[in-house]
């Protein structure tokens, strides 16, 4: 599955391409995720502004990438679209992630200061 | 194959403002990545309705699940199987049935939806899966299910979201 990382500081942004997580691609998902963080011991904010569908096995993967880095790195999700955010609120899974508006302000909540 | 190839999912002319009734009925294969390809399908239709953008999102968000939840357990993810799908829009309301051939429910009726109190949970404790159930009773009204001659059909329908 196509994500990407940018290095910014401490931070590793992964930026998912694909506008869809769903069961089709979960697993793919998951293994992506693994491999990119596998050497990264930071926080790791995960872009969404791509992403217009989310379903409840997409759901399970973001959860699964949360639990792989375990207690000592965080994961954030940034630019959440409407149908993404109500599925979250619905789960209750906004709890559990820090959700920023954009990529910026998950930036700044680690006080990394966006490209001039 | 992209979404491209596939024939129309509509039957009859697009349905406009005060049209009585749109109807169309597609079968296909119980996969995730051919659920996802009738999803996108039966969107980019129902799009031209002009049915809320919220409406048609609770709609793909529930038969995903429904759909998924087919190819995954009555068909075992054998990847193998029929599911049919009818999609009748009426007066701003969405009517669904979806019939497949597949295992009955686990003891013949809909199972609860799962409600997770995560702040109470560690997190190595997170649920990774069973949000389904509790989305879809979430997002439809009169949900109802029945077997009968080897046949299992979930009927639902998706009122306007407020």
């Amino acid at each position: 599955m196509d994500i990407t990382l940018e290095p910014r500081g401490p931070i590793a942004l992964l930026h998912v391409v694909p506008d869809r997580i769903d069961a089709s691609v979960a697993i793919q998902f998951k293994d992506r995720f693994r491999d990119l963080v596998r050497d990264w011991n930071g926080p790791v904010v995960l872009d969404l502004q791509n992403v217009t569908f989310l379903d409840s096995s997409g759901l399970g993967a973001v959860v699964a990438a949360r639990k792989l880095l375990g207690e000592g790195r965080q994961l954030d999700l940034s630019g959440l679209s409407p149908a993404v955010d109500k599925v979250m609120r619905l789960t209750r899974m906004n709890q559990v992630f820090p959700i920023h508006g954009s990529v910026a302000e998950a930036l700044a909540a680690h006080g990394v200061a966006p490209v001039a | 194959m992209s979404v491209r190839d596939l024939p129309s999912p509509q039957q009859g002319d697009p349905p406009r403002g005060t049209a009585p009734r749109w109807s169309c009925t597609r079968r296909f294969e119980a996969q995730p990545a051919l659920v996802s390809i009738e999803l996108l399908g039966l969107n980019q239709t129902l799009i031209q309705l002009g049915l809320p953008i919220e409406h048609l999102f609770a709609l793909e968000l529930v038969l995903a699940e429904v759909l998924n939840n087919v190819a995954e357990h009555a068909y075992g993810d054998s990847g193998k199987g029929p599911i049919e799908l009818t999609v009748t829009v009426h007066e701003g309301c969405i009517q669904c049935r979806v019939k497949d051939f597949g295992a009955p429910m686990p003891g013949g009726a809909l199972p609860p939806a799962r409600r997770h109190s995560v702040k109470a949970l560690a997190l190595q404790d997170l649920p990774e899966g069973s949000f389904g159930w509790a989305l879809i009773r979430d997002l439809t009204t009169d949900l109802n299910y029945q077997r009968f001659d080897g046949t299992n059909l979930l009927c639902f329908r998706i009122d306007p979201q407020e």
